[in-house]
């Protein structure tokens, strides 16, 4: 997997690439944590390149939502692939998440 | 051996899950698997097999267990998860509670939903000092 970072005024916008599962998901982690570390509390993950996620992935994502939140700010997802829709809807993940059709729309999300 | 009939021997180190995806892709690409099928059978193996290697075994030392894919003439897969560690039956977990909000909502038990949903059969036996998880799923291929 790999991960591009941007900025949009306070938003971090996180781009991923690849597959996010057990041996990658730790990656995602440390880089979430940096960014809270930093000051950072609203990211937008950009999945238009994420082709699979599981458990693992799931994971990193329900916690940096959850710590984004406790820090006043929260996540968005943008742009998922028909795959990782699949496992987010099954996760029930549609439901407790921000998930917008474009990156554009998940920063505007965040206010 | 036939090409609807693979098995793969892995350690329990995490670092074999690149193996699993590799042998998945092996079994699944020559066959034309539909993408929502494949997806399954990765989701669901990386799941069970993740479940053997941080869970399983109690007592140091490499491990070794194995996963099969197998597919009938009905167009069933089969996935066979075996392992010799102690006996768990990872499908006893209680069931997620999709519809709690977001500061509720746990990940753990997440994995062994998604194996379930997706699916058709999920079993657990314990045989022969030996965990087998077996999961089916009828598939789709791409014309």
């Amino acid at each position: 997997m790999e991960i591009t970072e941007t900025k949009q005024n306070s938003v971090v916008v996180l781009a991923l690439s690849g597959r996010l599962d057990g041996l990658t998901s730790g990656t995602l982690e440390r880089k979430v944590t940096d960014c809270a570390a930093a000051g950072t509390n609203k990211i937008v993950f950009d999945c238009t390149k994420l082709v699979y996620v599981s458990s693992a992935g799931l994971r990193v994502f329900l916690t940096s939502a959850k710590k984004m939140k406790a820090a006043g700010g929260g996540a968005a997802f943008a742009a998922l692939t028909p795959a990782v829709n699949e496992v987010f809807e099954l996760s029930g993940f549609t439901g407790v998440l921000t998930v917008r059709a474009t990156e554009a729309e998940a920063i505007t999300a965040l206010g | 051996m036939s090409a609807k009939h693979q098995v793969l021997t892995l350690r329990n180190d995490v670092t074999e899950l690149t193996r699993l995806v590799e042998f998945v892709d092996a079994f699944c690409d020559p066959l034309q698997f539909s993408e929502p099928d494949k997806l399954a059978l990765h989701l669901s193996l990386e799941e069970a097999v993740t479940n053997v290697i941080l869970h399983g075994y109690q007592t140091p030392g490499p491990h070794n267990f194995t996963v099969s894919l197998s597919l009938d003439g009905d167009e069933r897969l089969t996935a066979v998860v075996t392992d010799d560690a102690p006996a768990y039956d990872p499908l006893a977990r209680p069931a997620v509670d999709l519809t709690l909000p977001l500061e509720q909502r746990e990940i753990g038990g997440l994995g062994i939903h998604l194996v379930k949903k997706m699916m058709d059969v999920a079993k657990y036996e314990r045989r022969e000092d030996r965990n087998i998880l077996t999961l089916e799923r009828k598939i789709r291929r791409t014309p």
